[in-house]
C-alpha cells in the first residue's frame, strides 16, 4: 500500500458520511472505465487523469473534495496534485471503485463485484 | 545531466527506465539516471499519468513509454 503523509485517505465506508454531507466525488478514471460502471452519488465530477492538469480548475475550492478511481492509486496522485495547487479540503478514497462495489454502495452499470480481500474498517 | 523516471513500477515504467539506460549508453554521455517509485516523492513533482520522463528537472514525456530514439533526441537537445 502507498505510504505517504501529504494526503488524507478514507475507505468507502467512512466516505459515505461525507457524501451525505455534500462532498463532491472527483472521479479520475478514463471515460471507457466510467462507461462500464459509475458511482451513483449526488455530487460527482469526472475528470480523467489524462486531462486533469488542464481541467482541475473546474473543481470548486470551497467544497469538500473526495478523489476516486478504480483502486485508489491514481486518485491519490490527483489529490496530491490538488493539495499542491492550493486545495485544502481534499481526501482520497482508498481502494476505489473495487471496494465500493464489494461493499454494495450505489453504482450504475456493471456492478459485478471484483475478487479480492474485504476487511477495511474492522478497527 | 540528470534524468528521472517517475512511476509506481508498472511495466511501462520499467520499459521507460530501460530505454533511458540504453539511450544513455548509445549517446555515451555522463548522466545520472534515477528511478522514483515513492508516492510521496512523485507527488512533489505533481505526477499524474505515469510514467514521467524528466531531464534536468523538466518533465519531457508523460503518461506513456519513452522510446530510445526520442530519448536520445531529448538528450542531445539538452547537452
Amino acid at each position: 500500500m502507498e505510504t505517504q503523509t501529504l494526503v488524507e485517505e478514507k475507505c468507502p465506508t467512512k466516505t459515505q458520511g461525507w457524501i451525505n454531507a455534500g462532498a463532491i466525488l472527483v472521479d479520475v478514471r478514463e471515460p471507457e472505465e466510467v462507461a462500464i460502471v459509475d458511482f451513483d452519488v449526488p455530487n460527482i465530477i469526472h475528470i480523467p487523469l489524462s486531462e486533469f492538469e488542464e481541467s482541475y480548475k473546474e473543481i470548486p475550492m470551497d467544497k469538500q473534495i473526495v478523489t476516486v478511481c478504480e483502486n485508489g492509486t491514481r486518485s491519490l496522485r490527483a489529490a496530491g496534485f490538488l493539495i499542491n495547487h492550493g486545495y485544502t479540503k481534499v481526501f482520497n478514497m482508498k481502494h476505489g471503485m473495487i471496494r465500493w462495489l464489494q461493499r454494495g454502495f450505489p453504482a450504475i452499470g456493471d456492478t459485478t463485484v471484483p475478487e479480492g480481500s474485504v476487511s477495511c474498517c474492522s478497527h | 545531466m540528470n534524468i528521472k523516471v517517475l512511476g509506481p513500477g508498472c511495466p511501462k515504467c520499467k520499459t521507460t527506465y530501460n530505454n533511458v539506460i540504453e539511450a544513455v549508453k548509445q549517446t555515451g554521455i555522463d548522466a545520472e539516471v534515477i528511478k522514483i517509485e515513492d508516492i510521496e516523492e512523485m507527488m512533489k513533482y505533481n505526477v499524474l499519468t505515469t510514467p514521467v520522463l524528466m531531464i534536468n528537472e523538466v518533465a519531457k514525456i508523460k503518461g506513456r513509454v519513452a522510446e530510445i530514439k526520442e530519448i536520445k533526441e531529448l538528450i542531445n537537445a539538452n547537452l
